[in-house]
C-alpha cells in the first residue's frame, strides 16, 4: 500500500476517491438540509451562501441532495463491481486450472457476452424487471465478468507453469490448495487494477441508466437523476446541469488515477512510461 | 484468404446461437415469467401485453419447445409486432388490406445510427492518429503531458453531461447548432445541397457525443502502440542504417503500430452502438439507440428483442470485417502463424 501510494498518479487517485467517500459517510452531518424537502418558496435558485450548488425544481437542496447521491454512486460502483469480480475469479479460476472443454465452454461465453452490445444488454434486463438500486447493481455486475474472467485465466494458465506451481503440485497439494494458496494470491494485483478501473466504468453505467430514467428512481437523489433534471431546466437553471456532471467525472478521474496509478507500480512493463 | 475467411465464418455459428441463448435468458430472467412483472410504466397495458407475451413468446409451452420457437423466430428475424406502433421491429413488411406497406421500425432507425457512428468512427481516427503520434514522439514531455490529460479526462467525463453543455453552449447561449432532431422544419423543400448540410449540422453534436470515450481510448492505443514499436529492433536497424527520421517514423513505425488498431476498431463497435442509445436519446435523433430507449421505457418487448438481436449482429459483423481486414493487412495472421 505504501509502494502503490509512492506513485503520484495513484496517490491523487486515492485522495480524490477518500475525499467522496469521506463527503457520502457524512452526508448527514455536512448537509444543511434534508435532501428531499420540497420547498416551493425556494424554486430554481442560483448558487448562494444558503445554497451552494442552488435549488431544482422543487426548491430541494441540490448540494444536499449532491452528497446523498455520492453515497449511490459508491454504493452502486463498488457493489457492481464486486459481483463482477466474484463471478470472474470464479470462472476464470475455473476456465484457467481446468482447461480442456470446461475452459471452451466458458470462454465461448465471454465471447457472446461481448457481441453483445452492453448498454443495450444492460437496458433489455431492466425492461423486464423493475429498475432499483439492488436490480441496477445486479445486472451491471452481470454484464460486466468478462474482462476479470479473461484476465484471471490468462494469469493461472501462465502461473500453471511456473516452478513454484509445479513443486507444490509434485509435493501433492490439491487442487483447492493450489487454487487458493498459490494461483490467487499470485493473480491478486491485476484483479484490483481492474476492479479500480470497472469501479470507474461502473459509476458511469449508473449515472447514465439513473440520467435515462431507468436507474435510481425519484425522489431517490443520485447524481444521474439529478442531470435529468438539469435537461428539463437547461434554459434557466445551468446549476442543476454543471455540479452532478462535474461530480461523476471527479469521481471516475479518481477511480482512473487511482487504477492506473496502480498498474504503474506493480506492473511496470506495461507502464505508459516504458 | 479463402480458407481464413471459411474459418472465421464457421466461428460465427456458436456465438449466434449464445446470442439466441442469452436474449432467451432475458425474456425469463424475470421471477416466474415476464407476464407477470409489474409493466411499471403503464399500467394500463400491462393486463393486454401479458396476454400478448404469453401469445408470442409461447410461455405456456414447454421450455424447450419455446427456445426452439424462438430460435425460429431469430432466424426469420420475425419478433411479432410491436405493442406501440403495431410496426415490424425489423425489416419484415406488413401490407394492410389495402397494400399500404409499413416498412419495419429498424429499416429506418438503422441507416441513421449507423451513419453516426461510421462519422464517430471517421472522426475518432482523423483526431486520434495525430494525438498518439504526437504523444509517443514527445513522451513525458508537455505535449504528451497534454494529451494525457485529455485522454483521462476523456475516459471520465460522462458523454451525457457533455452533450447537456454543448447543447446549453451551443443551443441556448448562441445559436451555432440545432440541438435536437434529424433536420429542421420545411428540410424536405430544400435543395441536396441545403438538405445535406441541414442533416450535418444536426448530427455534429451527437457524432462528437458518440466519438468520446473512443477517442480518449484510440489516442492512448496508439501512443502505446507506437512506443512499442519504436523499440523494436528494426526500428533500430533502420534508425542504424541512416534513414531520415521521417521514414522511421512514418514509413516503418506507424505503419505497424496501426495494424492492431484494425482489431480495436472492431472491438469498438458494440460500445458504439450501445452508446448511441443515450446521444440519440439526448438529441432526439429518430436512430436505433432511440427506438430502444423508447421500447424499454414502454416496455415494448418484441421491439427490445428485435433490436436486441440486430445490434449484436451487426456487432459480430463488425468484428469479421476487422478480422478479415487484419487478415488482409498482415500476412502473419492469414497464415496462421499468429493467433
Amino acid at each position: 500500500m505504501k509502494r502503490a501510494l509512492s506513485n503520484p498518479l495513484a496517490l491523487s487517485g486515492f485522495i480524490i476517491i477518500s475525499l467522496i467517500f469521506l463527503l457520502a459517510l457524512f452526508a448527514p452531518l455536512i448537509a444543511p438540509f434534508d435532501p428531499d424537502a420540497i420547498d416551493v418558496k425556494a424554486i430554481l435558485l442560483e448558487p448562494s451562501a444558503a445554497h451552494l450548488m442552488g435549488t431544482d425544481g422543487l426548491g430541494r437542496d441540490v448540494f444536499s441532495r449532491m452528497l446523498y447521491g455520492a453515497r449511490i454512486s459508491l454504493l452502486v460502483g463498488l457493489v457492481a463491481v464486486g459481483i463482477a469480480t466474484f463471478i470472474g475469479i470464479i470462472l476464470g479460476a475455473i476456465s484457467g486450472y481446468y482447461r480442456g472443454w470446461v475452459d471452451m465452454v466458458i470462454m465461448r461465453t465471454v465471447d457472446v457476452m461481448l457481441s453483445i452490445p452492453t448498454f443495450f444488454l444492460i437496458l433489455a434486463v431492466i425492461a423486464f424487471l423493475t429498475p432499483s438500486i439492488l436490480n441496477i447493481m445486479i445486472v451491471i455486475g452481470l454484464t460486466s465478468w468478462m474482462g476479470v474472467t479473461r484476465l484471471v485465466r490468462a494469469e493461472f494458465l501462465s502461473l500453471r507453469n511456473r516452478e513454484f506451481v509445479m513443486a507444490s503440485e509434485t509435493l501433492g497439494a490439491n487442487d483447492n490448495r493450489l487454487i487458493f494458496k498459490h494461483l490467487l494470491p499470485n493473480s491478486m494485483t491485476p484483479i484490483i487494477v481492474s476492479s479500480v478501473l470497472g469501479v470507474a466504468s461502473a459509476v458511469l453505467i449508473e449515472s447514465g441508466l439513473s440520467f435515462l430514467g431507468l436507474g435510481v428512481q425519484a425522489p431517490q437523489a443520485s447524481w444521474g437523476n439529478i442531470l435529468t433534471d438539469g435537461k428539463e431546466y437547461i434554459q434557466f437553471a445551468w446549476w442543476l446541469s454543471l455540479f452532478p456532471g462535474l461530480a461523476i467525472l471527479i469521481t471516475v478521474l479518481g477511480y482512473n488515477l487511482f487504477g492506473e496509478g496502480l498498474r504503474d507500480v506493480f506492473d511496470p512493463r506495461s507502464s505508459r512510461n516504458r | 484468404m479463402l480458407n481464413y475467411l471459411l474459418k472465421r465464418l464457421f466461428w460465427m455459428i456458436p456465438l449466434l446461437i449464445g446470442i439466441s441463448l442469452v436474449s432467451f435468458l432475458i425474456i425469463h430472467l424475470a421471477p416466474g415469467d415476464i407476464t407477470t412483472t409489474e409493466a411499471g410504466f403503464d399500467p394500463k397495458a400491462s393486463e393486454e401485453s401479458r396476454q400478448k407475451l404469453r401469445e408470442i413468446y409461447h410461455l405456456d409451452k414447454p421450455v424447450i419447445v419455446q427456445y426452439g420457437l424462438w430460435l425460429e423466430r431469430m432466424v426469420k428475424l420475425d419478433f411479432g409486432t410491436s405493442f406501440a406502433s403495431h410496426q415490424r421491429p425489423v425489416f419484415l413488411q406488413t401490407k394492410d388490406k389495402d397494400g399500404n406497406v409499413t416498412p419495419g421500425m429498424i429499416e429506418e432507425a438503422l441507416p441513421i445510427t449507423l451513419l453516426i457512428n461510421v462519422l464517430s468512427l471517421a472522426l475518432i481516427l482523423v483526431i486520434a492518429l495525430p494525438l498518439g503520434v504526437i504523444s509517443a514522439l514527445t513522451q513525458n514531455r508537455a505535449p504528451d503531458r497534454a494529451i494525457t490529460l485529455f485522454v483521462f479526462i476523456g475516459f471520465a467525463i460522462p458523454g451525457f453531461w457533455l452533450a447537456l453543455l454543448l447543447m446549453y453552449w451551443t443551443g441556448v447561449v448562441h445559436d451555432w447548432l440545432p440541438i435536437s432532431g434529424l433536420h429542421s422544419q420545411g428540410a424536405d423543400a430544400m435543395n441536396w445541397f441545403a438538405y445535406t448540410l441541414d442533416t450535418l449540422k444536426h448530427l455534429t453534436l451527437p457524432v462528437l457525443i458518440s466519438g468520446l470515450s473512443g477517442l480518449a481510448g484510440i489516442s492512448l492505443f496508439v501512443r502505446n502502440g507506437m512506443l512499442d514499436v519504436l523499440h523494436q529492433d528494426y526500428i533500430v536497424t533502420a534508425r542504424a542504417k541512416g534513414l531520415p527520421e521521417n521514414t522511421v517514423v512514418y514509413g516503418h513505425a506507424l505503419r505497424n503500430a496501426l495494424l492492431p488498431l484494425i482489431t480495436i476498431l472492431g472491438l469498438s463497435i458494440p460500445g458504439l452502438i450501445g452508446g448511441s442509445v443515450i446521444a440519440e436519446s439526448i438529441f432526439a435523433i429518430p436512430g436505433m439507440g432511440k427506438l430502444f430507449y423508447d421500447a424499454v421505457l414502454m416496455r415494448d418487448f418484441p421491439v427490445i428483442m428485435g433490436i436486441l438481436t440486430i445490434g449484436s449482429a451487426l456487432t459480430l459483423l463488425g468484428n469479421l470485417l476487422a478480422d478479415v481486414a487484419y487478415a488482409w493487412a498482415d500476412p502473419r495472421v492469414r497464415r496462421g502463424v499468429m493467433q
